[in-house]
């Protein structure tokens, strides 16, 4: 029975290879593209899992309740780990730790190497021996007991320390951090895994930072949220009951009254690491599509099949005939089809496998991962598998199988349509639909991307480059500007605290006629008086800081949205107050997105620094358009020359732009879903030509019979196309809404509004598609000859 | 062993009612060869079919063996097809991807024969018609009567009691449907109530007994 079976199967197969090929092809790549993002979504969700507490660990953050819309803030004050958090009978552990010459700016720190070159290395922190108590960090060399309890010690990672020691071990070495400062190497640490949304490059010990700081009085701030707070809950310990108890930590705290510590879990660093849902949405719109794609892949196969049992009728009418069950028959196809699904399956894992360096592309990751070596995701796989083989398989059994013998033995089962017909034609509109919707959705998405990249930030952009610089000794920065602005392929030099999308340092102001507890999150900037020309910022009232009028060191500009906020009519000469200080507004600039266009403008304050550069700064240069390639190296020349101590590396703006988490998100999404949309067309248009494929044989046979060929090639051609443009409408009807929703559903504070001109391009494209598809079929019957068409039975 | 009583078979299409067969008795012993004849269109087919429980009549009585077959579970007429009745088509109706014993076998598979029994079964019947050397050719490898050899050996090797044949030899040229006559013939002789329709006069002259159908009505000459 079992040979039987099998050896029906593999006729069957090679009876009907195109058939054959073309459906199974259709599983394969929908299933490859469904494990590839089950696996993607996988590792998205395993980040930090590695560690053994992962469950107990917490980060404390700083929710900012006064600012518009609520702040999420991932960082928190010193204060949290020495007046808060250490004496709660629910922590275990806790652990401070502070991005070296982070809050700011979050940059590296230059690393000098024997050679007296500089490494760059990004991801420094400041840090507790605590972290190796609550996180999961092997170390290579050194003890967990003392590796970061003296000061001026550093624990660097494993690939850090085979940069700065290629040979033998490094503990007990010196290191020179910036151009200055020894540290002794007390441990190696293995680096910490890809899925670990911490990724310290390097420690340096906490008791150093009390001493290059201004010593342990920082301890007590409330107020420098630039640092991270975590810690180990004891085991069976309610978070909740802890975040009650820490609410009201900032209630003394005068401007920071509406600021509140909470308990941010480990597990949900990586999705969403300021409580904020834009990639846990981003993730559930590629997994809908992934879903999406394996849904298309059945409805196809649900379809082929219908299509081609007309082949197979006589087949199941003679069986029937000779003694074989209805059941039988339908177990006969209903495994089959599981076996095809399980077969699909098992290429797919390889094509998946073969693909992921192709993921890794579109996704800018660095996955190493293995397939094979998930079980429990193979398991569920495989699971999926069958599911969709026995959902896929079950239909088409139960028409197949219930076909009258009379009727399929006399070749009459076609000709009157009866109920099948309907259902084919829901698989199809359901194709069509999912087509539309995942074409939609990509257009809508890449003009999203489009919009976010190219949008008019209101600041120049262009021909700037910038760096950012810890100087130690204090200059002047008229000597900088001038020995740089000596040359004329630069325009303008500036400096200033934050640029946008580097940086941003918070502060609550109150303002004149603002009701008495009216407070204001803004960004604050410091800044000298060549930053608003440099970046081309548009003065909308009054004007800039200038050397003319001393007093505007006290003085502040705001923008447009501050202005809204304050809702003034008359800003210039109105106060803010800022740490009880009241500071006069002299202008206002034209809204620019100090952020990428996926954040509000935030309200906006700029003070006038001293113009004397000083600890870490940002420099800003503009250059004439033409001399991209001269620019970088006399400024880099100059700038060395004035400050030979301080290391530094101008950057285009571009890499700043690239760095935001916003921009990289969406660009990401934007790939992803142009492949999806490129692997969903494919699947459509094998079923597309299959359907039609097998449609045009059936009608072959009449044409041959009428041998009026050419009228009645465009009678089934017009019959054919109008079938598609009616089902087609109905797709229109369920796919575009359901586009919109997803447009809705986009996170991002600024979207371009939709336009018509996405759903016409996508419901030409399908039709297009269609029609292609059914010209090409029916003109390859047109130019073969009659007779051969008839013989094709 | 049949009896038909009053069969009416039509089918009702707009504001018409056509009758295939009208008022049908018949009465078919056991060990009979029955022959039926009969213009184009006059519902041959269709008392086949019905015989053969793959049709329904719209009015009438049915029993086999004196029982009422008219209203058979699915189950209790894949029995029937299984174990008591065997077809035999005028378009032979192989299974193209199914060599010539598989073909002969399939019936056996339905009912359950072991391995072992079904290839000696089928081995007897290729020897019989002389086919042992064609037993892995495909369908289409075959001449017409060489096809038709195949589908008889399908449709007796279960030993049915009933062998309904459909203008088995209308595909065929005179020699080789004396041949496949001559096998029903045979069979017959060894106990098997066979019918068949048939155009030809001189092969239905085989059967025992030859009834008419003129339009749907039973015209006993
Ligand atoms: N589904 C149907 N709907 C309407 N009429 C039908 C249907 N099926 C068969 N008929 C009609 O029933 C009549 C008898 O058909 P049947 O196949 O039994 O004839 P036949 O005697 O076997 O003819 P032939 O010798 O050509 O095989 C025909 O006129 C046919 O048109
Ligand atoms: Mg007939």
């Amino acid at each position: 029975m079992i040979r039987h079976f099998f050896i029906n199967m593999f006729r069957n197969i090679r009876h009907n290879k195109v058939f054959t090929l073309i459906n199974l092809g259709n599983l394969v790549v929908g299933f490859a593209v469904f494990i590839l993002f089950s696996v993607l979504v996988d590792y998205e969700l395993s980040y930090d899992k590695f560690n053994t507490n992962y469950e107990q660990i917490y980060r404390v953050q700083t929710r900012q309740e006064d600012s518009y819309p609520i702040n999420y803030c991932t960082y928190s004050p010193p204060a949290y780990r020495y007046h808060l958090l250490s004496d709660l009978p629910e922590v275990e552990k806790v652990l401070l730790m502070r991005e070296v010459s982070g809050g700011a700016h979050g940059s590296g720190q230059f690393f000098t190497l024997p050679d007296g070159s500089q490494l760059n290395e990004q991801d420094g922190y400041w840090s507790e021996n605590t972290i190796f108590d609550i996180f999961t960090v092997p170390l290579i060399e050194g003890s967990k007991q003392n590796a970061l309890t003296e000061p001026n010690t550093i624990a660097l990672s494993e690939t850090l320390a085979k940069k700065l020691f290629p040979t033998g071990s490094a503990t007990g070495k010196l290191v020179t951090i910036g151009k200055h400062y020894p540290l002794t190497v007390s441990a190696v640490y293995a680096d910490f895994p890809l899925n670990s949304s911490l990724r310290p490059t390097y420690m340096v010990s906490m008791p150093t930072y009390d001493i290059l700081g201004d010593g342990p009085q920082y301890r007590d701030n409330w107020r420098q949220i630039q640092f991270d707070n975590f810690i180990l809950l004891k085991k069976g310990a309610d978070p909740e009951q802890v975040n009650a108890k820490i609410r009201d930590a900032f209630k003394n705290i005068k401007d920071y009254e509406k600021s509140f510590p909470y308990l941010h879990p480990l597990s949900k660093h990586h999705i969403s690491p300021n409580s904020q849902g834009d990639m846990l949405i981003g993730l559930a719109i590629l997994s809908l599509a992934a879903v999406l794609v394996l849904i298309l892949a059945c409805v196809n196969y649900v379809n082929l099949s219908l299509a081609n049992s007309t082949q197979r009728s006589k087949e199941i009418g003679i069986k029937k005939v000779i003694g074989s069950s209805q059941r039988f028959l339908a177990y006969q196809f209903l495994a089959e089809t599981v076996l095809h699904t399980l077969f699909a399956t098992l290429v797919a894992l390889f094509v998946a496998q073969a693909a992921l360096p192709l993921l890794n592309r579109i996704m800018e990751k660095n996955f190493d991962l293995s397939i094979w070596s998930n079980g429990t995701m193979l398991g569920l796989i495989l699971l999926v598998s069958l599911l969709v083989g026995v959902l896929s398989g079950l239909y088409p059994a139960l028409v197949i199988s219930a076909y009258n013998p009379v009727k399929v033995l006399k070749g009459k089962l076609f000709s009157n349509g009866g109920t099948s017909f309907s259902v084919k034609k829901v698989l199809v509109v359901a194709q069509f639909s999912i087509s539309l919707f995942m074409l939609l959705v990509s257009f809508i998405l890449y003009g999203h991307v489009n919009f976010i990249l190219n949008k008019d930030l209101g600041f120049a952009s262009k021909n700037i480059l910038y760096t950012e610089i810890n100087v130690h000794d204090t200059t002047d920065f008229e000597t900088i500007k001038n020995r740089m602005l000596q040359h004329s392929e630069i325009s303008d030099v500036a400096f200033s605290s934050t640029i946008p999308f580097i940086g941003n340092i918070g502060g609550y102001i109150s303002w004149e006629d603002g009701a008495p507890d009216d407070r204001v999150m803004v960004s604050r900037n410091y800044v000298n008086y060549d930053f608003i020309p440099t970046y081309n910022l548009k003065m909308v009232y009054g004007r800039n800081f200038s050397r003319e009028y001393p007093a505007d060191n006290q003085a502040c500009i705001i923008n447009e949205t501050a202005l809204k906020v304050f809702g003034w009519k008359d800003p210039v000469g109105k106060r803010i107050t800022l740490y009880g200080r009241a500071y006069p507004v002299i202008g206002v600039v034209k809204d620019f997105h100090p952020y990428s266009v996926h954040n509000l403008i935030p309200t906006y304050v700029m003070f006038l620094n001293s113009n004397v550069i000083s600890g870490s700064s940002l420099i800003s240069v503009r250059y004439t358009s033409g001399s991209e390639a001269n620019a970088k190296t006399i400024v880099t020349r100059e700038l060395e020359d004035i400050l030979p101590n301080d290391p530094f590396e101008f950057k285009d703006f571009g890499v700043a732009f690239y760095l935001d988490y916003a921009i990289g998100f969406w660009q990401t999404m934007k790939r992803m879903f142009i492949f999806f949309a490129v692997v969903t067309l494919f699947i459509s248009t094998i079923g597309l030509f299959g359907l039609i494929l097998f449609t045009v044989r059936r009608r072959t046979k009449e044409i041959g019979v009428r041998k009026v060929l050419g009228s009645s090639i465009i009678t089934v051609y017009w019959q054919l196309s109008s079938e598609v443009i009616y089902m087609l409408g109905f797709a229109v009807i369920l796919g575009c809404p359901a586009a919109m929703v997803i447009y809705k559903a986009m996170p991002g504070a600024y979207k371009e509004p939709l336009s018509a001109l996405v759903f016409v391009a996508g419901i030409l494209l399908i039709a297009v598609i269609a029609q292609l598809t059914i010209s090409y079929h029916v003109l390859k019957v047109a130019v073969s000859n009659p007779v051969e068409a008839l013989r094709y039975e | 062993m049949i009896n038909l009583t009053g069969i009416d078979k039509y089918y009702d299409s707009k504001f018409q009612r056509s009758f295939v067969l009208k008022g049908i008795n018949l009465h078919v012993k056991e060990g009979e060869f029955l022959s039926i004849m009969g213009p184009s269109g006059s519902g041959k087919s269709t008392l086949l079919n019905i015989i053969g429980l793959l049709d329904k009549p719209s009015e009438g009585q049915y029993t086999l063996f004196d029982k009422s077959v008219l209203d058979l579970k699915e189950k209790e007429m894949v029995d029937y097809h299984r174990h008591f009745m065997g077809f035999i088509f005028q378009a032979y109706h192989l299974i193209e991807d199914m060599t010539v014993v598989e073909n002969i076998e399939t019936p056996l598979i339905y009912k359950g024969v072991k391995s072992r029994d079904r290839k000696a079964m089928v081995a007897d019947l290729l020897d019989r018609f002389s086919m042992v050397a064609k037993k892995d050719l495909f369908p289409q490898q075959l001449s017409g009567g060489q096809q038709q050899l195949v589908g008889i050996a399908r449709a007796i090797v279960g030993k049915p009691k009933l062998l309904l044949a459909d203008e088995p030899t209308g595909n065929l040229h005179s020699s080789q449907g004396e041949m496949i006559m001559g096998v029903l013939d045979e069979l017959n002789k060894e106990g098997m109530t066979i019918i068949q329709v048939t155009h030809n006069e001189r092969f239905a002259e085989f059967g025992k007994r030859i009834i008419r159908l003129e339009d749907g009505y039973l015209s006993k000459l």
